[in-house]
């Protein structure tokens, strides 16, 4: 088995350790390689042509060798088309060794498999050298036949839950009690790496409001990578929670008990993702008896498939009304979407439900009921709307077509993208930030003036 | 002095019947009103027609359109290179040396025939009519006679707005007319001794009729659309429009197509082409129709100094959806209760979502804003007030 494995705590290394477990029950012989050291029994940089080359020569003498397959293990950081081609070459030399080899998929990116690039090639040929492939959805197999070329008898779905085993053996309320949680609170739970694209800002954000009446949201996980923007993100959670009452970010090191403790503590398992194949927490959280709310990506929707208590969104506002309908009672103050006004009750509260309803989506609390809280978001909102109206910046579009100006513009674009692109994530991110920044001022300013700081002692 | 003596020339730096371009047209119109009421009135332009090329498309010398004396003069409009370092400059907030702003605006499109001409002939004239402010034709030769020159300002607030360069023109001109109150406070707050000036308004024409259904049926429109009119480019908000409208769209929230006529690359982003219908320029008929058609007028510029096409669009009864970035035009909804504006992606969606679930309530949010523009944009009224102010700005024997 080549994966990551524990005690890193890895939604990866989780699944493999119990496929592990679960072959050596059937009395297999298993023995494990992971990118880095762990409880496997070897360890090796796998990233790059010379990680799979080394892997080629560890490959020999196994009858079967499994993968587990997430590009960051075997790809650099915004790998370019040499680097794909030449990391396909390897791998597909060291599944060329190996009498036989499956492959577990847990995250593939399907463009760069299509096309008539060296890389594109050599990439649909390292797919067509495995002799299984295992995905967890039907759309992943049909992904795979159209992008790399692979016949579907090569590729299999398989239940990810299938080898589920219970790290913790607590009930809920040992569980709560452990971790300090009221045991009449409603506990929603977001929970993996905090990295940007698992979304736990728009949980957050979408909690915003209704942290009454004992429902606490719950945001448990680590940094993965110690990749910038990954522990930007995390501190910028870790902020955005301190504004909203009810909100709390653990952030530390989670083991797959403390995994699975935290799951059992919840009523509701949240997965505000912004892009994700499948989720083991989805999986861990059915088995566990918890009720799922995650947002429509990737192939969340076919891995609930049939599954009670799991409510696909689509969008912030989705998130937001399924939360409020599982928090009940706790979130009172906070009301269902009101109807558009009407031309007669006049432009101003048409505008207002506008403003209103936007600043909901971009996760403020809206208390329709309440005059004065309402002009508070429309005054905070006429504040920010100087930052707002600049929008994200983008790279410029090269066009489409296929005309030489095109075509040089796509080059260019290709060829300068991965060091304009930092820059332009940047640039959001300040505007975000900034956008927030004032928000707080204008609010804090709303709420009254700052108390004088007391004096000190000799000062 | 008496009433509607003297030569009054109108100074657009491009003219003619199929121009887009908000202060041209109106410029265009009220040479034709004043020279209706009995004003000696000609037209000095150049002989280009679009801004962005500036390249010389008729023939200079004097012609009479549509019975309205054009005297044209040639362009050079071959910009220098550091002509765009220099607006990018401007544009970033760079602060500019006066030096360095005269070098761009001079480094830009210029007409020295028709500088001279007035040079040379500006006695014969009572009064220059000069839009818009930031042109170098409006610039340069509106200081060759500053106590004839008036200003059909078009003031918005944009970075060119707030160069000192511009400031001997706001300050030393014989009037400014100002098509609003924001744009009159926009003057007053980046001049101290603004030269005298009115809110004058702007008019509109008022169609006699409206066919949407036939529109519809000669460009093959189905369903339900929104439209914008005007210059497809970047400054007037286009090309962000067409992002987010796209991006919305991506989501399958987006029950609408997007007509657009006027000028200007389309360009829509990928996957959403089929999205975008261009019906080219339309005359003013059928522009009627077309805006009496939609479920929404969208207006995204933020530099609008009064954006007649709302006007239209509250004629035809049609409700409008506006960047609220543009104090004029969010006046104009809040004083008219006609139009909704949006200050980001989501309150534009949010906006874009009322017209879709709520249409019959969109289409009586517009009805006061027909009623709007026909108590304070017809043309009859802004011609008073224009004729008003001339007289008293200049005078024949100045």
């Amino acid at each position: 088995m080549v994966s990551p494995y524990p005690p890193l705590r890895d939604g990866i290394a989780a699944y493999a350790q119990q496929q592990v477990a679960a072959l050596r029950r059937e009395g297999h012989d298993v023995e494990v390689l992971s990118p880095g050291p762990s409880a496997a029994h070897y360890h090796l940089d796998l990233v790059g042509p010379r990680g799979a080359l080394a892997l080629a020569k560890r490959v020999v003498g196994y009858d079967l060798v499994i993968v587990q397959f997430h590009p960051d293990f075997f790809y650099p950081p915004g790998a370019g088309q040499s680097d794909r081609a030449a990391v396909g070459l390897a791998l597909s030399a060291a599944f060329a060794r190996a009498k036989r080899v499956e492959v577990v998929v847990h995250e593939v990116d399907y463009r760069y498999g299509r096309g008539t690039s060296p890389a594109a090639l050599i990439t649909r040929q390292l797919w067509r050298r495995v002799d299984q492939i295992s995905v967890h959805s039907q759309s992943e197999v049909d992904s795979f036949r159209e992008a790399f070329g692979v016949q579907s008898s090569h590729i299999r779905v398989v239940d990810p839950g299938a080898t589920f085993v219970p790290h913790t053996p607590l009930d809920q309320a040992q569980a709560r009690a452990s971790l300090g949680i009221a045991q009449d609170a409603t506990v929603f739970l977001s929970i993996g790496f905090i990295q940007p694209h698992k979304g736990f800002d728009r949980a957050v954000r979408a909690f915003s409001g209704m942290g009454r009446g004992g429902v606490r949201l719950d945001v448990v996980g680590s940094v993965r990578v110690e990749d910038p923007a990954f522990v930007r993100y995390a501190d910028d959670l870790e902020g955005l929670a301190a504004r909203i009452p009810g909100a709390h970010v653990h952030l530390g090191f989670v083991s797959d008990e403390l995994f699975d403790r935290w799951i059992v503590a919840s009523d509701v398992v949240v997965l505000p993702y912004r892009e994700i194949w499948s989720s083991s927490v989805m999986e861990r959280a059915l088995l566990f008896g918890r009720r799922v709310i995650a947002t429509r990506v990737g192939a969340l929707v076919e891995q609930a498939h049939e599954e009670d208590g799991v409510t696909i969104v689509d969008d912030d506002a989705g998130l937001r009304a399924a939360m409020r309908r599982e928090a009940g009672g706790g979130a009172e103050a906070v009301v269902e979407v009101q109807p558009w006004p009407t031309a007669a009750a006049g432009r101003t509260a048409i505008q207002e439900q506008v403003v209103l309803r936007a600043a909901r989506r971009r996760g403020h609390a809206v208390p329709m009921g309440d005059h004065h809280e309402v002009s508070t978001v429309v005054g905070t909102g006429a504040v920010s709307a100087p930052l707002r109206r600049l929008g994200d910046v983008h790279l410029p579009d090269p066009g489409h077509g296929r005309g030489l100006r095109v075509l040089v513009r796509k080059v260019v674009r290709k060829v300068t993208a991965w060091q304009v692109q930092p820059v332009v994530d940047q640039l959001n991110a300040v505007r975000r930030a900034s956008v927030e920044s004032v928000e707080r001022a204008s609010e804090a300013g709303q709420d009254g003036p700052t108390p004088a700081p007391e004096s000190r002692p000799g000062g | 002095m008496s009433r509607r003596q003297g030569k009054v020339a109108f100074v657009p730096a491009r003219y003619g019947d199929r121009i887009v371009g908000g202060a041209e047209i109106v410029l265009r119109h009220m040479a034709f009103g004043l020279q209706k009421r009995g004003w000696d009135v000609e037209i000095l332009t150049t002989t280009a027609l679009d801004h962005h090329t500036w390249k010389n498309e008729t023939e200079p010398g004097v012609t009479v359109e549509d019975g309205m004396p054009v005297r044209r003069f040639t362009v050079d409009g071959d910009a220098l290179p550091e002509r765009g370092a220099l607006e990018h400059r401007i544009l970033t907030g760079d602060p500019l040396t006066i030096s360095e702003q005269q070098r761009w605006m001079n480094s830009g499109m210029r007409a020295p025939d028709l500088y001279h001409y007035i040079l040379d002939s500006s006695d014969e004239y009572r009064a220059f009519v000069f839009t818009p402010y930031p042109f170098w034709v409006t610039f340069a030769c509106s200081q060759i006679v500053p106590h004839k020159s008036v200003l059909w300002t078009c003031l918005h607030d944009e970075p060119y707005a707030y160069l000192e360069l511009f400031q001997p023109v706001f300050t030393g001109s014989a009037g400014l007319l100002f098509q609003s109150d924001p744009e009159q406070d926009l003057a007053e707050r980046i001049t101290s001794k603004l030269a005298p000036h009115k809110v004058v308004g702007c008019g509109v024409e008022v169609p006699a009729s409206y066919d949407p259904e036939g529109f519809r049926e000669r460009y093959g429109i189905e369903g339900r659309f929104l439209l914008y009119a005007g210059r497809r480019e970047g400054a007037k908000g286009w090309d962000e429009l067409l992002e987010i409208l796209a991006d919305i769209d991506a989501r399958g929230q987006f029950p609408f197509t997007l007509v657009t006529m006027g000028g200007g690359e389309v360009r829509p982003p990928a996957g959403f082409e089929g999205k975008v219908i261009d019906v080219g320029f339309l005359d003013d008929d059928e522009r009627d129709n077309a805006f009496a058609a939609a479920d929404a007028y969208i207006q995204p510029s933020r530099f609008e100094a009064f954006s007649r096409t709302i006007m239209e669009a509250w004629l035809a009864g049609t409700p409008v959806i506006a960047n609220g970035g543009s104090d004029v035009v969010k006046w104009h909804c809040e004083r008219s209760g006609a139009g909704l504006t949006y200050d980001d992606a989501l309150e534009l969606e949010e906006a874009l979502r009322f017209v879709a679930e709520a249409p019959e309530e969109a289409a009586a949010l517009a009805v006061s804003g027909r009623e709007y523009v026909l108590s304070h944009y017809q043309w009859e009224t802004v011609l008073d007030a224009v004729e008003a102010q001339i007289e008293a700005w200049t005078g024949v024997d100045a």
